[in-house]
């Protein structure tokens, strides 16, 4: 038996077309939002590879390691992963565990639905107001990274729109359950919508 | 606190919320009530980003995207062939081979999540077709993957050896049998579980299939070479093998093969981020709630109240394995190790334990930890790259964990199963 | 009052055995308790460094070149020959040095730390896989250092190709040639177990590893001033304790060593073999003040001043 809400299991092909749900600019803006998105990620992952494998080159041929290769990485991880969770809750790509949740009744499931968005959102909305201190801190020490002495905070930017992009997510989710009538696990996923992946 | 919290973690994670809820409202509470309010949340931010920062994670993206543009192409599949060409017709010698190539794969990357990916990403369509059931492979792939934490070279171990001050050289070698042992009693069961299940087998290929099958193979060979001789030749950090495949192959599936254009590059190269998000930022949760299990020194309040110190050898390796195996289930392993090997340190040493043996015994229990739920980081690795339920994902594990435990009851028992090599190989 | 003391090494290590020499003294003579966090069991260095700023922490270890990205100015530590070679010339520069004990203070407490005290942790020597007896010889060596420019610049001035590697990919990295050198206190090349994975261990004088201790500041100038010269006391009587502790630990690490690994080769470079690495420091001095500018070099010439006067 396979559960019937596979909340990991949209495959692929909505990623390629993601069609913002909301009405007239928001729904342009929510779009091109995510466009960005998707461009960062993969941008970021390119070029981390690119980085990494430079670095061999620049070690073995020239003899000389590229110092500021670590760095590099460590910025692009903390933006692949700051652009990535909101593109994943546009998409409902979080993981979850969803068997009791599963085997709820349409009611209750609905209510949970929406208490699970809602207090989601708290969180990512408080994250978000934290990081956004935690780089006011750091811009006021002044620290920097000790290689590209570039200062510590830019590298963090990504963290507190990420938050707050995935907080508004969640939100949205859990106002397009209040109106619509059926269960959504974020705002353009359906729950149930799911190709079977097993039927290659 | 400590169980007030474990509570709220549990419930949230059962009711569906998405998992990052769980962990990050345990860190909360931790940092709320610890601090008596909101005042030092910055530092909550603070521990998910160290999460996120050791530079040997970024061989996760690094091996997912390699293995995503192989299993979209045809490396993978010409690889899988020629394994199937010499296996195919022996009962269960795919989840066998399966087995073999986690185990492998560990021994060079160090890594258990790459592991997860890189050989359970092309394999697990193909053992599906094969006949097998999601959740035997889903589990088969990520307990085999644990392995690799104590086939060398092994992160735990490192650390394990620095704090405890123990040789790493004679940690590596003692890992290699409880290791071996460990994929031998793995494909012991998925043979019985091919032979109950009447799992097909297809016919035998003949040498000279095998040979044509072998000639396909020839450029995805260049996958093990970068990896393994490029690791042990002294070309590659297992970080750098990582993004070299990712180079390698870019160039096979889009010059040598042609499966891929830049479009499908694009493609790959976002879901790899996406799949690397929804990791990370457990990762990074985890790490915040790590801190303040260790900050509210939890760990030596509840071990100071059992009487270790009364137990002999036997009851110290027990106490020692549970309190491994269950710290991992909830926190990351490097940390785990980081503040319970000096907790056990003075015990370990009273009571005349080879602190070898210890050290292996901590690494398989970290191991297990990290495939068991609820928050073992190698079952969301796969929940994340199969796109697979939480519920699919831990339903085919006991049986695996249970040969686990098994294996740390003869660890116990019989020390040997550890320490035989590292006694050969050092003379002692 | 229960305090808490952040350090980077292992309690067994030099940090460790210091600050539980600490909270000995400050338990005995008060009735405050101190909680003691090693390695990693916080986060990493710059991760206890902030929380000590945030006032979460009472007391951190951290060294002086790991602070470069905050203070710029403390990566003079990496300056090679800046420090006196000899043990006992060592212990006397730390009590007297003036840019130690007055210029450093007031650089950390912009940070919000009020530094307690600094002192040596051993003389740092490299391990290599082939001898070491001038510049010449590690050319083409692979030389793991942390990522730190200046560092960087040290092994660049000494010949090497200076490699920045990540501490947990170091012994697997020797181990399979990506890189063939590193540096330590030897106390840290016995307890890493560096030694397995090379063969000979070079002591050129250059450096030896100092670490600082810091209190956060708002936490000790609100203390009383009986916990603050209980605290001074306790932190003066375990600098005592680790000088004295320090004097045979480098030698007892390389009785380890070679008991554990008797092939290991041990050479100690020669006033004229260290002549070319002196010389190189230069080098590095010219990038340090680059970096620093004024307050730097003004920092400089006082180390060099401070040297001259135990050295003499
Ligand atoms: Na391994
Ligand atoms: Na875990």
């Amino acid at each position: 038996m396979q559960s019937q809400t596979d909340t990991t299991g949209t495959d692929d092909a909505p990623l390629e077309d993601y069609q913002s749900t909301l009405p007239g600019a928001l729904g342009n803006i929510d779009n091109a939002i995510s466009r960005i998105e998707s461009v960062l990620l993969a941008a970021g992952v390119l070029l981390m590879a690119l980085n990494t494998i430079a670095n061999v080159i620049g070690r073995f041929i020239f003899q000389n390691s590229l110092f500021f290769s670590e760095e590099l990485n460590r910025i692009l991880i903390i933006l692949i992963t700051f652009a990535g969770i909101s593109y994943a809750a546009r998409h409902g790509r979080h993981i979850r565990m969803s068997a009791i949740f599963d085997a709820l009744p349409v009611k209750p499931r609905k209510a949970l639905m929406i208490l699970i968005a809602v207090v989601t959102a708290i969180f990512m909305f408080g994250l978000a107001w934290y990081s956004t201190q935690y780089i006011m801190t750091q811009a006021g020490r002044g620290r920097v990274l000790p290689s590209l002495q570039i200062p510590v905070w830019i590298i963090l930017i990504w963290v507190p729109v990420g938050f707050f992009m995935t907080g508004l997510q969640y939100a949205l989710t859990a106002i397009k359950n209040l109106i619509e009538k059926d269960i959504y696990l974020s705002t353009g996923v359906l729950e149930g919508y799911d190709d079977d992946e097993l039927e290659i | 606190m400590a169980m007030t919290i474990f509570s709220i973690m549990i419930v949230l994670l059962l009711l569906g919320f998405p998992m990052m809820i769980p962990l990050i409202v345990g860190a909360f509470v931790g940092f709320y009530s610890m601090f008596g309010g909101m005042g030092q949340m910055e530092t909550m931010v603070q521990q998910m980003m160290a999460g996120i920062r050791p530079a040997s994670l970024i061989a996760v993206p690094m091996f997912i995207f390699a293995a995503d543009i192989m299993t979209r192409g045809q490396s993978a599949g010409r690889l899988i062939d020629l394994v199937m060409a010499f296996v195919g017709h022996l009962r269960g010698g795919l989840a066998v081979s399966t087995a073999a190539a986690c185990t492998m794969f560990g021994a060079v990357s160090g890594s258990t999540q790459a592991t997860v990916v890189a050989i359970g990403g092309p394999l697990r369509p193909r053992m599906q077709k094969a006949g097998y059931k999601d959740s035997f492979i889903l589990a088969l792939i990520v307990n085999s993957s644990d392995i690799a934490f104590l086939i060398p070279p092994s992160i735990g171990m490192i650390i394990y050896g620095v704090v405890s001050n123990t040789s790493i050289a004679e940690l590596f070698i003692a890992g290699i049998g409880p290791g071996l042992l460990i994929l031998a009693l793995f494909s012991a069961y998925a043979w019985i579980y091919a032979v109950r299940n009447n799992v097909p087998t297809e016919e035998r290929a003949t040498w000279g299939e095998r040979a044509g099958a072998l000639q396909k193979a020839l450029w995805p060979l260049g996958f093990p070479a970068i990896i393994i001789g490029g690791i042990y030749g002294g070309i590659f950090s297992p970080t750098e093998a990582a993004a070299a495949c990712v180079f390698y192959a870019i160039i096979l599936e889009m010059f040598v093969f042609r499966e891929l254009d830049m479009r499908g590059l694009y493609d790959t190269a976002k879901s790899t981020g996406l799949i690397t998000a929804v990791v990370f930022i457990l990762v990074g949760a985890g790490a915040a709630f790590s801190w303040v299990i260790s900050f509210a020194q939890i760990p030596q309040a509840i071990l100071s109240g059992i009487g270790i110190d009364e137990m002999g050898q036997v009851g110290v390796l027990i106490v020692i394995s549970i309190a491994f195996f269950i710290g991992c289930m909830f926190v990351d392993p490097i940390v785990v190790i980081l503040v319970l090997v000096p907790i056990f340190a003075p015990v370990v040493n009273a009571v005349g334990l080879d602190p070898v043996l210890v050290g292996t015994i901590i690494t398989l229990q970290v191991a297990i930890g990290s495939a068991t739920p609820p928050f073992g980081c190698d079952i969301f690795t796969a929940i994340a790259v199969f796109k697979r339920p939480y519920w699919e994902v831990i339903r085919g594990t006991p049986p695996f964990i249970f040969i686990l435990l098994c294996v740390s009851a003869l660890l116990i028992t019989f020390p040997q199963i550890a320490l035989f090599l590292r006694d050969l190989a050092f003379s002692k | 009052e229960t305090w808490r003391y952040a350090f980077e090494e292992a309690i067994t290590d030099v940090q460790g055995v210091y600050a539980t020499k600490f909270k000995e003294e400050v338990e005995a003579n008060s009735d405050h308790e101190i909680q003691l966090f090693p390695y990693g069991t916080l986060g990493e260095s710059a991760d206890t460094m902030e929380q000590t700023q945030a006032g979460i922490l009472q007391f951190v270890d951290q060294s002086p070149g790991f602070t470069g990205s905050l203070i710029p100015e403390a990566q003079v530590f990496f300056v090679p020959y800046l420090l006196p070679q000899d043990t006992e010339q060592l212990g006397e520069f730390f009590r007297t040095s003036k840019a130690i004990n007055e210029m450093f203070p007031e650089i950390y407490a912009e940070q919000g730390l009020e530094l307690l005290k600094m002192f040596p942790e051993g003389e740092v020597c490299m391990t290599t896989q082939e001898p070491v007896k001038s510049p010449e010889d590690l050319n083409e060596v692979k030389f793991r250092v942390m990522t730190n420019p200046l560092l960087v610049e040290n092994y660049r001035a000494f010949g090497a190709t200076p490699t920045p590697l990540p501490w947990g990919e170091t012994y697997g990295g020797l181990q399979t040639g990506i890189i063939q050198g590193q540096e330590n206190p030897m106390f840290w090349i016995e307890s890493a177990k560096m030694y397995e994975v090379t063969e000979v261990i070079t002591c050129a004088g250059h450096n030896n590893f100092t670490t600082a201790v810091m209190a956060n500041k708002d936490f000790y100038d609100g203390l009383s001033e009986e916990d603050q010269q209980m605290i001074q006391d306790a932190m003066d009587v375990a600098f005592d304790h680790i000088i004295d502790y320090q004097k045979g630990l480098h030698e007892e690490s390389l009785e380890k060593i070679l008991e554990a690994k008797p092939s290991m080769t041990v050479n100690v470079l020669t006033e004229e073999e260290r002549a070319p690495f002196v010389a190189a420091a230069e080098e590095v001095e010219a990038k340090f003040i680059e970096m620093t500018g004024d307050s730097g070099q003004e920092l400089l010439e006082q180390f060099k001043a401070d040297l001259a006067a135990v050295t003499e």
